[in-house]
């Protein structure tokens, strides 16, 4: 084991502690914490960059390019390109939510642990995107849940978040329950708990029933984590009450971590599955593949038809946020290149999309908007600085040409289509809800720009002072999100290529 | 070998009833009790596995640390110590939905063995041996989490001047 | 060297976790909550020493170094559980989730 192959997980650690060590010390102030978060999350991704073989990078690189993407053994880690694209995303919701944060009030008590939190979510997020082996994955995910319920409670004063922190624990304490469970079946089943002993590489096997029950419950505790329907009933109360900058790295960074989770616990034993057909209960690859994509189009319909009616802001993202999700699980109910490419292109989409249009919120609330749709009234007109980037988050999560939102869900449901048979019908139903995510984003783009600004909304509530009263981080992260949606829509093939490329190296390290 | 059978027969009853009790009664003081006594008897289960370290475990961490956590949760929260969980009308839908699950587990015992499979012993220092060496990183994972446990929580329950 | 009966043991983790689900599912208490969580999570500790016993391979030590992980997580869970009691309870006064209520259903 090389340890520089962990740089950017040692930096993010070094950063956490460094950070705990100064509040000990006595430096009470937010700038110091917030600029070490900021800078360790953007040196790592750097890293990360330098190791997806990014030329101009290279000099960073810590892993040989000989360690990335080996075929799976009995580790308990490996390095993929996939992998890595997915630490790059991590790093860059950690980077833009930490960079927000810096406009936070400065002699705000606790600021040194909600950085150091803040990094530690992000550090067993990076470790997720590593892990070959069950538990590691798990415990990888229990380090982010652990922090990110802290997170949530960070505002302890409150009733509000500290009552949305109880939601979210005592969920995510059932998720891990049920996924312990699950896992401890699939070990008495092959023998092990590596992603390779599970595909009964081996020449192990076990008892297919035992298998079949812990993958069911495996998809329940990490459903939880991803926000699928019908798990995703708390997802709404913990986003609403939390901080509006731990809703954008909920939304942006620790779904996401579910995301590729799945994409671990389930297409690898489907890989290996076709080839140790015995491994498995006949019918099993297909069945699972039905679960998924019915999980797929449950959670966006539920979730596009509950935003529709929601009558608060962030509320109303946090059930886009839930569709969203759906859009991801396509790309794992296909299972194909492609697919895998095209639901990871979503994922770095909505980390622009998702996680900049709750720092837009955080920046109104910041300047006295209300949370309610209709407190956003005239607000484009009134303040253009903010009405016209969260009028491009909200154009791209519909899916709109020339934002990043068209060209991933493009991506994704052709991807669909090219894999034939019902997979299709993921794709039409795809299509679909994004007709219908329509309504609700039209709405408020209809509330932002053509409505008039109440008559209560004076010259002192739209701030003042530099930056508009928003602060120079937070205006620098939204801004950053937003040139990322427009360029990215309409210049993504260089980005789309690696992410494919990265995917096809994912499903090969199975074979 | 009959001894082992009941030995376990019997563990597996006290478990049950145990469990259910804990959550079943109305005086919270009596639940944590009941879940120490629930927490003795894996510990048992544990010795009678020849599994002695994780007993030792099961009785240091969650008969002593964790019980007493509880109590110490208990007595925090609330005024009067011997107070009583508000009555809640128990709904169909979550005993079904606890029944089907036992269910679904329980047909993955048809195709285990019935009886008589050979329980190994095993030599604790080779245990101690495979948590540092080969399984270390998911030690160094839970201390990560323990980390981030730790900061947290001394934050949130700190009486803060704000 | 001794002898069980396998299914039995499947039997009563899935009993037991069958009894952490109906809790946590029933229960207002916040206490009782992280009780049938506790119990949830060592049905899949038993399960995994259990397994462990009965394969006599190599992964057997694996299973038991698990179980020993599992422990010591399900104890930090519970710390953070606590954690969030306590200032709940300075808040609210009252740990009864059917009573916390600023987030609306």
């Amino acid at each position: 084991m090389n340890l520089l192959d962990f740089l950017p997980e040692l930096l993010l650690l070094a950063g956490a502690l460094l950070v705990f060590l100064l509040d000990v010390l006595g430096v009470k102030r937010l700038e110091v914490f917030g600029g070490i978060a900021a800078a360790v999350t953007a040196l790592g991704e750097l890293v990360v960059i330098g190791d997806l073989g990014y030329a101009p990078l290279h000099a960073l690189s810590t892993i040989p390019a000989s360690a990335i993407d080996q075929p799976l053994g009995p580790t308990l880690y490996a390095f993929t390109s996939l992998g890595l694209v997915f630490q790059a995303i991590f790093l860059l919701t950690a980077f833009l939510v930490a960079l927000a944060s810096l406009s936070r009030p400065s002699h705000e008590p606790g600021a040194a642990v909600f950085f150091g939190l803040l990094l530690l979510a992000t550090l067993g997020m990076l470790l997720v995107a590593v892990a070959s082996d069950l538990i590691f994955l798990l415990l990888a995910i229990e380090v982010t849940s652990l922090s990110t319920y802290l997170l949530v409670a960070y505002p302890r004063k409150e009733p509000r978040p500290v009552e949305a922190a109880m939601k979210f624990f005592i969920i995510g304490a059932l998720s891990t329950a049920l996924s312990f469970f699950g896992a401890s079946l699939l070990f008495g089943a092959y023998g092990g708990t590596s992603f390779y002993a599970l595909g009964a590489a081996t020449g192990y096997v076990g008892y297919p029933y035992l298998a079949t029950v812990g993958y069911a419950l495996l998809i329940a505790g990490l459903g939880f984590k991803v926000t699928a329907v019908p798990f995703h009933a708390w997802a709404v109360d913990v986003y609403d009450g939390a901080p509006d900058d731990v809703s954008a790295f909920l939304a942006g960074g620790s779904k996401k971590m579910g995301v590729f989770a799945f994409f671990l616990v389930f297409l690898g034993p489907l890989l290996l599955a076709e080839r140790m057909p015995s491994a498995l209960p006949s019918g099993f690859g297909p069945s699972l593949q039905i679960t998924l994509g019915v999980l797929a189009v449950l959670t966006m319909t539920v979730g596009n038809l509950l935003a529709l009616r929601q009558k608060e802001m962030k509320r109303m993202l946090a059930y886009s946020s839930i569709s969203q999700a759906g859009y991801m699980l396509i790309g794992v109910a296909v299972g194909t290149g492609p697919a895998i490419a095209g639901a990871t292109f979503q994922v770095f989409a909505h980390l622009f999309m998702k996680t900049g249009a709750f720092l837009v919120v955080g920046a109104a609330a910041s300047i006295g908007v209300g949370p309610l749709i209709d407190d956003w009234r005239g607000l484009g007109n009134r303040r253009p600085s903010l009405g016209v980037p969260f009028a491009l988050m909200l154009l791209s999560l519909a899916g709109i040409p020339l934002t990043v939102g068209f060209v991933s869900k493009f991506v994704l449901f052709s991807a669909a289509v090219q894999a034939q048979g019902y997979f299709v019908w993921l794709a039409v139903a795809g299509l679909l809800n994004s007709a219908l995510s329509v309504f609700y984003y039209a709405r408020v783009l209809k509330v932002m720009f053509l409505e008039p600004s109440p008559a209560s909304a004076g010259v002192g509530a739209t701030g003042s002072g530099r930056f508009g009263g928003i602060g120079a981080g937070r205006a620098g992260a939204i801004l950053l999100a937003t040139v990322a949606i427009v360029a990215l829509g309409i210049y993504p093939g260089p980005v789309i290529s690696g992410i494919q490329l990265a995917a096809t190296h994912f499903l090969q390290i199975g074979a | 070998m009959i001894y082992e059978e009941l030995a376990f027969l019997l563990i597996a009853a006290v478990a049950i009833v145990t469990a259910l009790n804990a959550l079943l009664v109305r005086e919270l003081v009596h639940t944590i009790l009941w879940v120490a006594i629930f927490f003795i008897d894996l510990a048992a289960l544990y010795f009678l596995l020849l599994a002695p370290f994780l007993g030792v475990l099961e009785l240091g961490v969650y008969a002593g640390a964790v019980t007493i956590l509880l109590l110490f949760g208990v007595m925090v929260t609330r005024k009067r110590i011997f107070s009583r969980e508000a009555a809640t009308g128990i709904g169909p839908a979550p005993v079904a939905l606890a029944g089907l699950s036992l269910a679904f587990v329980l047909l993955g015992t048809e195709e285990l063995p019935q009886s008589g499979s050979v329980v190994h012993s095993y030599d604790p220092a080779l245990l101690s041996a495979q948590l540092f060496n080969a399984d270390g990183p998911w030690l160094i994972l839970l201390g990560l989490a323990m980390l981030s446990a730790l900061a947290g929580a001394i934050y949130l329950v700190r009486e803060g001047r704000e | 060297m001794s002898a069980f009966s396998p299914a039995g043991l499947l039997a009563l983790s899935g009993g037991l976790l069958a009894i952490g689900l109906f809790g946590i599912l029933t229960r207002r208490n916040f206490i009782l909550l992280l009780i049938s969580v506790e119990i949830a999570i060592n049905a899949a500790v038993l399960n995994f020493v259990y397994f462990a016993a009965f394969s006599g391979s190599a992964s057997a030590l694996s299973g038991q170094a698990i179980a020993v992980v599992l422990i010591g997580l399900a104890a930090t869970e519970v710390a953070v559980g606590l954690a969030i009691v306590l200032a709940l309870n300075r808040l609210r006064g009252s740990i009864n989730v059917a009573e916390a209520n600023a987030l609306k259903s």
